[in-house]
């Protein structure tokens, strides 16, 4: 026991930021931070109050996992019925708009499934069911992938059985990636998209679409559920994204000279 | 977006969890290498089985096990280590400790008897042995350090589930791999694949060199 004991008290040592935590855990998704907006966002925040911010970038079922688990402060993320389903159970306080952009389908320049002539978005679902061209899910509970479920649930179509429906498991960009490679179509949050380097043998085929908003939503995890939250540091950091100095950095985010997120005014 | 800064910062943690896991798996493994080896008790045959075979474990399962023992949830989430280094040293420490109690184990259970034997007629004491074993044969402890922290260091997975790859502060290299590679900038991918690499390469050569001495 004794061996244990000391291993604990190295561990402890070697790490100092264990006794005093002055920072945030954000459990976001791969869209705000791989497209370095929270990065830019917790540099500022730092710099006007001291207090650090520390993103878990991962797909929005799992940060929502993690945070009931209470392995987070923040939840920062996009898909509004979880959300609500968050904060109703009582692990979140309150839910808040922070932000939004929309979704859109990118493809192959030659578009051969002619996405791109459908009028409508339910047009666009039935071109991709049965016209057995390659189209990538996300297919890891994230907030892209469960908005792409209940598009097909929505309207009325069941998902596609066929080899060509590719499940990736993966992160947005990465799917991008694949898509581009196999020269398949797919479902993006616009965000990532513009990020996004390796565009070059994709474009958009299918956008500006009610249905295909894309709100984004930040929730304080509840410190009744769990005493061992920073609740005040997450009000602060919510307070000063949604009313403060953060709501115009967010304005201001570009990237090639596109802005990629909105703010409701 | 991404400055040399940040991949200093990648290189910087990938050495401070790898060197630290690395050591602290040294020394316990050599301590309990020695007293399974040199020690007969019931279910000893077992107990290196299971430590061998604990030597394949995939680094993914390890940082699971790890991931559920400090996760909040979880028996030891009171420590508040998740998303932190300490969480990374403890999953890289689960997969190379295996490894090195296996090579001392094999080592000691080959030299001790020899060694024992013509020693203890000489009336030494136990840990004589042990530290005569040790004193007598230091590169091969070397080779066991540098095969450890090589593991270590190249080891994608384990430190990605628990430590979250946080930016600047549990990004190492293998996940800033994944991470630029899987967000399009394979350029970044492939600089610090490189810098990885060279690395290994060197901790290899000295490996090579230890042993030629060692011969």
């Amino acid at each position: 026991m004794k061996v244990i004991k000391y291993i604990f008290i190295f561990i402890f040592i070697t790490s100092s930021e264990l006794f005093s935590r002055e920072y945030l855990v954000v459990q976001s998704t791969t869209s705000t931070v791989n497209t370095g907006l929270l990065d830019m966002l917790s540099n500022y925040f730092q710099k006007e109050t001291g207090i650090e911010v520390r993103t878990i970038a991962v797909g929005t079922g799992t940060a929502i996992s993690n945070a009931k688990n209470g392995d987070g402060d923040v939840l920062l993320v996009h898909s509004k019925l979880d959300e609500l389903k968050f904060v109703e159970d009582g692990y979140g306080v309150e839910r808040y708009e922070l932000m939004y952009n929309d979704f859109i389908f990118v493809g192959p320049h030659d578009d051969p499934a002619k996405i791109s002539n459908a009028k409508n978005i339910k047009d666009v679902m039935k071109i991709i069911n049965f016209s057995k061209f390659k189209f990538i899910s996300r297919d890891d509970n994230s907030g892209t992938h469960k908005k792409e479920l209940s598009l097909w649930k929505n309207n009325n179509l069941s998902l596609p059985d066929h080899k060509n429906y590719i499940r990736t498991g993966t992160g947005m960009a990465n799917t991008l990636n694949i898509a581009s490679e196999m020269q398949a179509y797919t479902f993006t949050d616009r965000g990532t998209w513009i990020s996004f380097p390796n565009k070059k043998d994709l474009k958009i085929l299918y956008e500006n679409d009610e249905s295909l908003h894309n709100p984004y939503g930040i929730i304080a995890v509840s410190p009744k559920k769990f005493p061992h939250v920073e609740y005040e540091k997450s009000l602060k950091f919510i307070e000063w994204l949604t009313q403060g100095k953060g709501k115009d950095l967010i304005k201001s985010f570009e990237i090639d000279g596109e802005r990629l997120f909105f703010v409701n005014e | 977006m991404l400055t040399y800064e940040k991949i200093f910062d990648a290189i910087f943690i990938s050495l401070q969890v790898s060197v630290i896991s690395t050591i602290l798996s040294f020394f316990l493994s050599i301590i309990f290498s020695y007293i399974i080896a040199i020690n007969n008790f019931t279910l000893k045959r077992t107990i290196i089985a299971f430590i061998g075979s604990l030597t394949s474990i995939p680094p993914v399962c390890a940082g699971l096990i790890v991931y559920l023992l400090i996760s909040r949830s979880g028996p030891l989430g009171w420590m508040e280590i998740l998303y932190t280094p300490s969480a990374m040293i403890i999953a890289q420490f689960l997969i190379i400790f295996p490894i090195m109690t296996t090579l001392f184990v094999n080592y000691i259970q080959d030299e001790y008897p020899r060694f024992s034997e013509e020693l203890t007629s000489y009336g030494a004491s136990k840990r004589d042995l042990i530290y005569l074993l040790i004193k007598n044969k230091r590169t091969i402890y070397m080779t066991v350090l540098l095969i450890g922290f090589g593991r270590a260091i190249s080891e994608y997975g384990a430190a990605a589930i628990v430590g979250g790859s946080i930016d600047q502060v549990t990004r190492n290299m293998t996940s800033m791999i994944a991470l630029e590679t899987s967000k399009g900038n394979v350029l970044t991918g492939v600089i610090l694949g490189i810098v990885l690499i060279l690395l290994s390469l060197i901790i290899s050569f000295i490996i090579n060199i230890l042993k030629k001495k060692n011969d």
